[in-house]
């Protein structure tokens, strides 16, 4: 006698943690995109110089350029959220106090800026 | 119809019927156990229990002093073997509690930590931050799914007890989501059904706390015994009745009027104490009875403040601070915030008095066990003569520790030598039931319910208050003699089968009538003052040993007026005495 | 001051589909949304059926949808709503049996399937009458997740659940949690096939809705995605014949 509200497949749409949660898991689409175009640029370098040029034109299309800069922000939200996650899934614990999640997330975003700057000293210093 | 056979069943699945249940489970491994309960079990008031749970368990502490204090709390009219064996069975169940998982708060060594509770001369309240009843509940809930040979009927509404020569034979149930009628069948029943707190307007009861079990003994020849002492806690929220935990005082919270004075100096528990240093059995740590009757001193002298529509006095937490309130108090700062909008950390709590505990219930003998064989009561719905005039606060945590067990114990011992009663003889009730339910369900004019209940709960407030006259009394129990009549004829409007809570109002309120009669008739019939039945007229205002030093027994009489009784007190271990807190507790004993 | 209250109703023995009813209820700066029922079961309709005790959020009983929002009646109050208004509804992703009553039996089986109990060998065998020795680091360790009123919120805001009633679900991934972290417990190795099953915390996506919602910040999202870890380390130690 019971009755079961059917779950509509617009649910996500009824409030906004859904709707954030969605939009984090569609951060994966411009990264996938952005990984194909690594996995290709890759496999044109092995494939000599001419096909790298074209890979190279093709990388300064404006769309492409458009969608891999969705792309990087959306890596960097993406980030986000996982910074914020992590204490709570990995909390630390040092001396008996567990270390404070504002910490914990400065340290993940500390680890981000050093890369930068690594990647930056690589190809710029 | 359906139809149950258990060797063991148990009404009631809070503390005490949780306890039971193990135990019984526990006893012997082959005997099948009944769980039967109106609300899923972690749903039971057990649940809102906040303080803690008292045992001898510091070095400095002794049996005896714990015998001592529980006596004088009762005013002398606790049953002394039974709170002998209370006392001595206490640490050990508590003990299993925490073998069993239940997070008590801890020492930094990890050992048990124990805090102040009024009433009692040396720590000895074990509790879990301010949930311990929350935590107890769930630990016992969780360790009884360990046993496959418990079976829980959840959300079944027991309607009567059947009785056949004296002897249980089982118990008719309604299963809620149905409506259908369960016949169930039982060597051994243990009610444990809890108090009777929402007979009263104002209390800090869970709606389910009807005092049905009771009521269906009642019915059936068992006598309520010591009714008329219904605990006042003092310190409920204004409005809602929620409550705020002793332990906010045994953590050194202080009470004060409107004027900022800490008022309960003038009532017999000084002399003041300094803040922050809060001394057992002084000002703040006296017990329940003393502290509610020193509101209701304040409130006629006009120095109460005003919350809403009640008259309030203030519990003032704010020299513990923010961190230490967090650490032992959350549950009292979340409530505080949500539901009367004050952080303790900077504003004082607006409280008063609110209705908290049956001390009374069903008469029981020192193992558990009611004038019906195989019948057992165990916790709120019991009186197994442990609280006597007032209970102390953490001692009934512990006992439906103490007597759920034991109760469990004798019921599976009884179950062991008996046999089913014959299924015929019991058919000849349910159907006795049935037609009942069916006379209710087809009356389409007559008494509402709601009326009824309305009527009831200000009448109890007005002539079973805090403080109570003879005039008053005899009003309420005429009143509730007028309202049982009306009842006869109550209607309820909602005829479906499915989740018929109405009807379960209804029906919940029925029993509620009757023990108001047992409460309101024990009261005036107790002609002197003693624990929490404080009276105002004159040859009445003290207590009176030579007539009353005796235990009150209330008996059914079905439609005539219920009948009473007095029983004999056991005060084999301490005599009675001057029962005296603060500095007078010393010019006392000298 | 008074409020129109919209519940969504469903009366098994009359109609098949849920229907809807508005009740206007007045209100005063203390008014609970399990207050506004009660009044309308005592004054308007007493047909009208919930689950409650406690009326101070912590029994459990009185879970709700508010706004589409999974909240406990006695918890909430009027005055939050004179601008919004508020339609009531009984908690998602459950079947209703009556007006807000769900079935939560599926939700008390999940619980019941995680051995939420102490298992230690100590405590089955010899009965010692001397308390296991915890302090309180070790106790801060699991407490938060102790605090679990099984009130079903956390059900009614995972979309997971929802779409598979089979997923065990955020409270009771959370109790085995706490009482794999209790240092006084020796049973993670039984509740660990359920943790791993598909059933169990990989069901999980991290919504964190669940915890956003709990009345009572035990942060179930949490400890679920701590069991993930606690899994991954399982498996793998299995693989490396870790373990027996």
């Amino acid at each position: 006698m019971s009755y079961r509200p059917p779950l509509t497949r617009t649910w996500w749409l009824k409030n906004n943690a859904f709707k954030a949660y969605m939009l984090r898991e569609l951060t994966a689409l411009p990264l996938l995109f952005f990984l194909l175009c690594l996995a290709i640029g890759l496999y044109s370098l092995g494939q000599g110089e001419q096909h790298w040029q074209h890979w190279q034109t093709v990388m300064h299309n404006p769309l492409v350029l458009l969608i891999n800069a969705v792309a990087f922000a959306a890596s960097l939200f993406h980030a986000w959220t996982f910074f914020q996650l992590f204490p709570r899934v990995m909390p630390i614990r040092l001396g008996g106090t567990t270390v404070p999640a504002a910490a914990l997330v400065a340290g993940q975003w500390a680890g981000v800026v050093s890369v930068f700057a690594l990647v930056a000293w690589l190809f710029w210093g | 119809m359906q139809q149950h056979d258990f060797d063991i069943l148990v009404v009631g699945g809070g503390g005490a019927g949780l306890r039971a249940s193990i135990a019984a489970a526990e006893h012997a491994s082959d005997l099948k156990i009944g769980l039967v309960s109106k609300v899923y079990p972690m749903r039971s008031h057990t649940v809102a229990a906040e303080g803690g749970a008292a045992a001898v368990t510091l070095e400095k502490d002794s049996f005896q002093a714990h015998i001592e204090d529980t006596v004088m709390g009762s005013d002398w009219l606790a049953e002394q073997q039974v709170v002998d064996y209370f006392v001595r069975h206490a640490h050990a169940e508590l003990v299993q509690m925490e073998h069993w998982g239940c997070p008590w708060s801890r020492k930094e060594d990890g050992s048990i930590q124990v805090r102040r509770f009024g009433g009692m001369k040396v720590e000895r309240t074990w509790f879990a931050a301010d949930k311990t009843g929350f935590h107890m509940l769930h630990t016992l809930y969780q360790t009884s799914l360990k046993y496959s040979q418990i079976e829980r009927l959840d959300e079944f509404f027991v309607l009567d007890l059947v009785v056949i020569d004296d002897a249980i034979a089982g118990v008719i149930a309604i299963q809620i989501a149905t409506g259908e009628l369960h016949l169930i069948r039982a060597k051994s029943v243990i009610l444990a059904t809890g108090g009777a707190g929402r007979v009263f307007r104002f209390n800090t009861n869970g709606g389910i706390v009807t005092g049905d079990g009771m009521a269906m003994a009642y019915r059936h020849g068992v006598a309520l015994r010591d009714m008329e002492f219904v605990q006042y806690h003092p310190t409920g929220l204004p409005g809602s009745g929620i409550l705020i935990t002793e332990a906010s005082r045994g953590e050194g919270g202080i009470m004060i009027n409107k004027d900022g004075y800490r008022y309960l100096q003038d009532y017999g528990l000084g002399p003041e104490t300094p803040l922050g240093k809060p001394e057992n059995k002084y000002m703040e740590l006296g017990p329940r009875d003393k502290l509610s009757q020193a509101f209701w001193q304040e409130q006629q002298a006009g120095r109460t403040g005003r919350y809403g529509e009640s008259d309030v006095v203030y519990l003032d937490l704010r020299h513990l601070g923010e961190k230490y309130l967090q650490e032992r108090l959350p549950f009292i700062c979340e409530l505080a915030k949500a539901y009367v909008n004050v952080d303790p950390a900077r504003e004082p709590i607006p409280v008063r008095p609110a209705v908290h505990y049956t001390m009374g219930g069903i008469m029981t003998d020192a193992q558990c066990e009611t004038s019906i064989k195989g019948l057992y009561a165990a916790g709120e719905c019991a009186s197994v003569g442990l609280h006597g005039a007032n209970r102390l606060g953490s001692n009934s945590l512990t006992e439906l520790l103490v007597f759920g067990r034991l109760a469990g114990e004798q019921a599976a011992a009884n179950a062991q030598t008996q046999d089913f009663a014959s299924l015929s003889t019991m058919q000849e009730q349910l159907n006795q039931q049935q037609q009942q339910l069916a006379e209710l369900s087809a009356r389409d004019t007559g008494e509402s319910w709601v009326e009824i209940k309305k009527e009831l709960l200000i009448t109890m407030e007005e002539g079973c208050g805090i403080y109570r006259t003879e005039a008053g009394m005899q009003k309420t129990l005429n009143t509730i003699r007028a309202l049982q009549q009306r009842y006869k004829n109550v209607q309820v409007s909602d005829k479906s089968k499915v989740y018929n809570t109405e009807l379960f109002m209804c029906l919940e309120l029925g029993f509620g009538l009757d023990i108001a009669e047992a409460t309101c008739l024990g009261a005036l019939e107790r002609r002197e003052s003693r624990g929490a039945h404080q009276r105002l007229d004159e040859g009445c205002t003290s207590r009176n040993d030579e007539e009353f030093l005796r235990h009150s027994l209330v008996y059914y009489q079905g439609q005539e007026d219920a009948r009473l009784e007095w029983q004999e007190v056991d005060t084999s271990i301490l005599p009675p005495a001057v029962r005296a807190y603060g500095d007078a507790a010393k010019g006392a004993k000298s | 001051m008074k409020l129109d209250i919209t519940i969504l109703r469903y009366l098994p023995e009359q109609a098949a589909e849920p229907f809807s009813q508005t009740y206007s209820v007045p209100y005063d700066a203390s008014t609970s949304v399990l207050d506004a029922l009660t009044y309308i079961k005592e004054e308007l309709d007493p047909t009208l059926s919930y689950r409650w005790s406690c009326r101070m959020a912590i029994c459990g009983s009185c879970g709700m949808m508010i706004n589409g929002k999974p909240i406990l009646g006695c918890n909430v109050f009027l005055r939050d709503y004179a601008k919004t208004g508020m339609l009531i509804e009984p908690l998602a992703h459950f079947p209703v049996e009556r007006d807000l009553i769900i079935d939560m039996e599926s939700f008390l089986t999940h619980l019941e399937a995680v051995k939420p109990y102490l298992i230690n060998k100590k405590a089955q065998g010899v009965q010692t009458f001397e308390p296991h020795v915890q302090t309180p680091q070790q106790m801060d360790k699991y407490q938060q997740f102790s605090n679990c009123i099984n009130c079903g919120l956390c059900y009614s805001a995972c979309p997971q659940f929802g779409l598979n009633p089979e997923f065990i679900g955020p409270a009771a991934l959370t109790l085995a949690h706490r009482y794999n972290l209790d240092s006084r417990d020796q049973g993670q190795a039984e509740r660990m096939p359920m943790i791993n099953s598909e059933e169990g915390a990989w069901s999980c996506t991290f919504v964190g809705y669940c915890s956003e919602v709990c009345p009572k910040q035990v942060d179930p999202a949490a400890a679920v995605n701590q069991s993930k870890v606690t899994s991954a380390t399982d498996l793998l130690l299995s693989l490396l014949g870790g373990r027996s």
